[in-house]
């Protein structure tokens, strides 16, 4: 039976962001989920608050928005109602993608049959899994569109690592990445990008044979970077870290909105696997190095710095802004990269002043109340 | 030939060798009710309990007496520990937290000095028993949530809890020790004077450190170790200091510990934990309280015991049943948290030293009878903790799911 992908409106979004939940003494990851959760259940919110696999982490799932204006608005509404009750709760919520000094053992996995399913494959890797991403949905109409945005998205993948990153600490080190969270990731067998298939059918192919094999019961075990998401009609962007601000996330899925937008009327037809033969190279790049990685063209084979291969994309895909009032937000991402200040130079200037990745993260959890 | 070289009697015990003797034997109790799925306190006590006739047949006792000091440096952790915790702003933003411990702590008070008024003892003398009734161990609480590696509501908030009713009940005892000296025919100077100066003294020695401690941190590297070294002197300091200066090493350290707490005023001093050094003293704190609980009490003033227990209990789960559930705890977390208010604190047993001392007229039947009631609370409280935390959802399940290997997909046929 072939996957059927649902149609959806063209270029509606949604975001899904990872949280922290975090005591208030030493500010480590503590097991506040099952606490927070039913206390926001009973609020009207737009979108949902969901559990995690981990206790110590809570997820937001935005309602599909056409705007990017009306989509910040949603998420400070549910932000506010989390730091509110978790208040109550002496329970601190932050974002960033990984926990700077939380030791991976500690950590309990939310009682869900997935979860326990997911913990008991992958062992210790599912406890080390306590990362924190934001996964960004963009609609398309079918799943042709879905797998050629798969693929033509794949060049912008480091613009998204540089400008999300927030994960330069774990386990109680700098790692000196830009994210250390992409490492969690790559230890998956299933991780990576979707295959040089060029139509939904090509894709429905592949994905029998991976079911025929046993490798994989959906397309949920599939932890690539880029996915289509057929029950949802979405392509979907799951490379960033998540951030240390909800502005900063919608100004993410704005980016994405925007190059899906331009892409989709540009309609590129280069051959497809040069892009993947330059993929891990660029994407190490940009975890190491931030804004000061280099990037290879495969078409030109040129090599450009990251930053100013963001901004020259900034600028390229300025118009298609315009129509669907991104503008605001992708000036914000390219003041981001012409000071070369994401989150991870924020994290790192906090610890060069206090010494203390508990201090960094107090003040990384002030920062997500605004 | 001349032997004198070699050891002759009468040989002495010395710290070390009782320290280290009461340690390993401690941790062998522990380990043997961790095979038998109890709490390792419970292991303690026990050794405590068998060593107490050992020592008494060798005539040892005044040595254990003498190792008082290092159930003073126990308690002075556990409570520097407890004041960190104790959360002034939680309290404010969730009102029925304090309203909580306001509750347990009152009617158990009540419920206690009504039993023992109607079991005609003095009211006096009920009210003190029934102050020190109040406490819960914050010693016992601890442990059990380390060993269980318990986290979340119910652990915070007993935590707090038993901060707030051991602060409530310090300075009930201390008001009903000025009474108690008034009846006890002592000027009234006295009667004022000594209690306040219990009181305020403690609270100036807690901030007085806090402010060294905060002092030193800001001269030295930011460094976990350092400040371990730095918090873990200065706390044995101030329980040296609070004996000098004939404080309550009790509220003294609470009070360094709450005011050492990082908040608003500043964030030199990291939240190193202080578990490791803590572990080694609680074995031989809670060795040394099994040793020295008369159990031979037990058998002539079981009744009065088991009615002290009995009304203590009833209070403090009434009280966390009437409000907890109103800051939205489930059923099982109110329960968890009730239970985990059951022990007694040892602390009591100091209190109870210093109040015979000023005012012998307490009374060796009721002082029995506390006695026996903690001796009752320190088997079933540390029990009662760990069922708590359990049906809390809060401890580490004993088996993690986690390294139970499955074959996840079944290959389609």
């Amino acid at each position: 039976m072939p996957l059927e992908f649902t149609r959806s409106e063209p270029l509606t979004f949604g975001v899904e962001l990872e949280l922290m939940v975090l005591n208030t003494h030493d500010y480590n990851l503590t097991r506040g989920a099952a606490d927070l959760l039913p206390r926001l259940a009973k609020l009207k919110l737009p979108g949902e608050v969901k559990p995690e696999i981990t206790e110590s982490m809570i997820e937001i799932n935005s309602p599909v928005n056409r705007r990017y204006d009306e989509m910040l608005a949603q998420l400070v509404t549910v932000r506010d109602a989390i730091v509110k009750h978790g208040d109550r709760l002496n329970l601190a919520v932050a974002g960033g993608g990984s926990h700077p000094f939380h030791r991976w053992h500690e950590r309990r996995i939310y009682p869900t049959e997935r979860f326990k399913r997911v913990s008991s494959l992958y062992g210790y890797l599912a406890k080390q899994f306590t990362v924190f991403g934001q996964h960004i949905h963009v609609g398309v109409e079918n799943g042709d569109d879905a797998v050629y945005l798969t693929h033509r998205l794949a060049p912008y993948i480091p613009h998204f690592i540089a400008l999300s990153a927030s994960s330069p600490f774990y386990q109680g080190e700098d790692t000196s990445f830009e994210t250390s969270r992409l490492h969690a990731i790559s230890a998956f067998p299933l991780s990576g990008h979707m295959p040089d298939v060029g139509t939904w059918e090509e894709f429905n192919v592949f994905f029998d044979e991976m079911l025929d094999y046993g490798i994989v019961g959906s397309m949920k075990d599939f932890y690539w970077d880029i996915r289509p998401k057929p029950e949802y009609g979405t392509i979907e962007i799951r490379i960033c870290d998540t951030p240390l601000t909800v502005e900063r996330a919608a100004q993410l899925a704005a980016y994405a909105q925007t190059l899906v937008s331009w892409l989709l009327r540009e309609r590129r037809t280069e051959p497809v696997a040069p892009l993947y033969r330059v993929y891990g190279y660029n994407r190490f790049q940009a975890t190491r190095f931030g804004f000061l990685a280099t990037v290879i063209d495969p078409y030109t084979r040129t090599q450009t710095r990251l930053r100013e291969d963001i901004i020259g994309a900034l600028e390229r895909i300025a118009p298609a802004a315009e129509v669907l009032g991104t503008t605001e937000a992708l000036r914000a991402l390219e003041r981001v990269a012409e000071d070369m200040a994401n989150d991870s130079l924020w994290l790192r200037q906090q610890y060069q002043e206090t010494r203390s990745l508990n201090d960094v993260v107090r003040l990384q959890s002030e920062l997500w109340r605004a | 030939m001349n032997l004198s070289f070699l050891p002759s009697p009468p040989f002495e015990l010395s710290y070390p060798l009782l320290f280290g003797a009461l340690l390993v034997a401690g941790m062998l109790g522990g380990e043997l009710a961790r095979v038998a799925r109890l709490p390792r306190i419970l292991g303690y006590v026990l050794v405590g309990f068998l060593i107490g006739p050992l020592v008494q047949a060798a005539h040892l006792r005044p040595l254990i007496e003498e190792a008082r000091i290092f159930v003073d440096l126990a308690l002075g952790l556990v409570l520097f520990d407890l004041g960190r915790r104790l959360d002034v702003r939680w309290m404010r933003r969730d009102w029925t937290l304090p309203v909580t411990g306001l509750a347990e702590s009152l009617l158990s008070f009540f419920a206690v000095f009504g039993v023992l008024v109607a079991l005609d003892f003095r009211p006096v003398q009920a009210g003190l028993a029934a102050a020190l009734a109040m406490t819960a161990s914050p010693a016992v609480l601890l442990l059990v949530v380390h060993d269980t590696r318990a986290e979340g509501q119910v652990t915070e908030r007993a935590l707090n809890l038993v901060a707030l009713n051991g602060l409530l009940a310090s300075i009930l005892t201390t008001i009903m020790l000025g009474s108690a000296h008034y009846e006890a025919r002592m000027e009234m100077e006295t009667a004022v004077l000594h209690p306040l100066y219990l009181f305020l003294g403690s609270l100036a020695l807690g901030g007085t450190m806090a402010l060294l401690a905060r002092f030193i941190a800001r001269t030295v590297e930011k460094d976990r170790e350092v400040h371990f070294s730095l918090i873990a002197g200065l706390v044995v300091a101030a329980v040296g200091l609070a004996s000098l200066l004939k404080l309550p090493v009790i509220l003294a350290l609470l009070a360094f510990g709450l005011f050492a707490r990082n908040d608003q005023r500043g964030y030199d001093l990291l939240n190193v934990n202080l578990a490791p050094v803590g572990r080694l003293l609680y074995i031989v704190l809670f060795v040394i309280t099994g040793a020295s609980l008369p159990l031979g009490l037990l058998a002539e003033s079981l009744g009065v015991a088991l009615a002290i227990v009995g009304a203590r209990a009833v209070g403090k789960a009434a009280g966390v049943f009437a409000v907890a559930p109103l800051g939205g705890l489930r059923v099982q977390q109110s329960g968890g948290l009730a239970l985990a208010l059951m022990p007694m604190s040892s602390l009591p047993l100091l209190m109870l030293h210093d109040i015979v001392r000023v005012f012998p007229q307490f009374g060796q039947a009721l002082t029995a009878a506390f006695l026996s009631a903690v001796v009752l609370m320190e088997i079933a409280g540390p029990l009662a903790v760990q069922y708590g935390l359990r049906i809390a959802g809060e401890s580490l399940p004993q088996l993690d799911a986690t390294f139970v290997g499955i074959r996840p997909f079944k290959a389609r046929a």
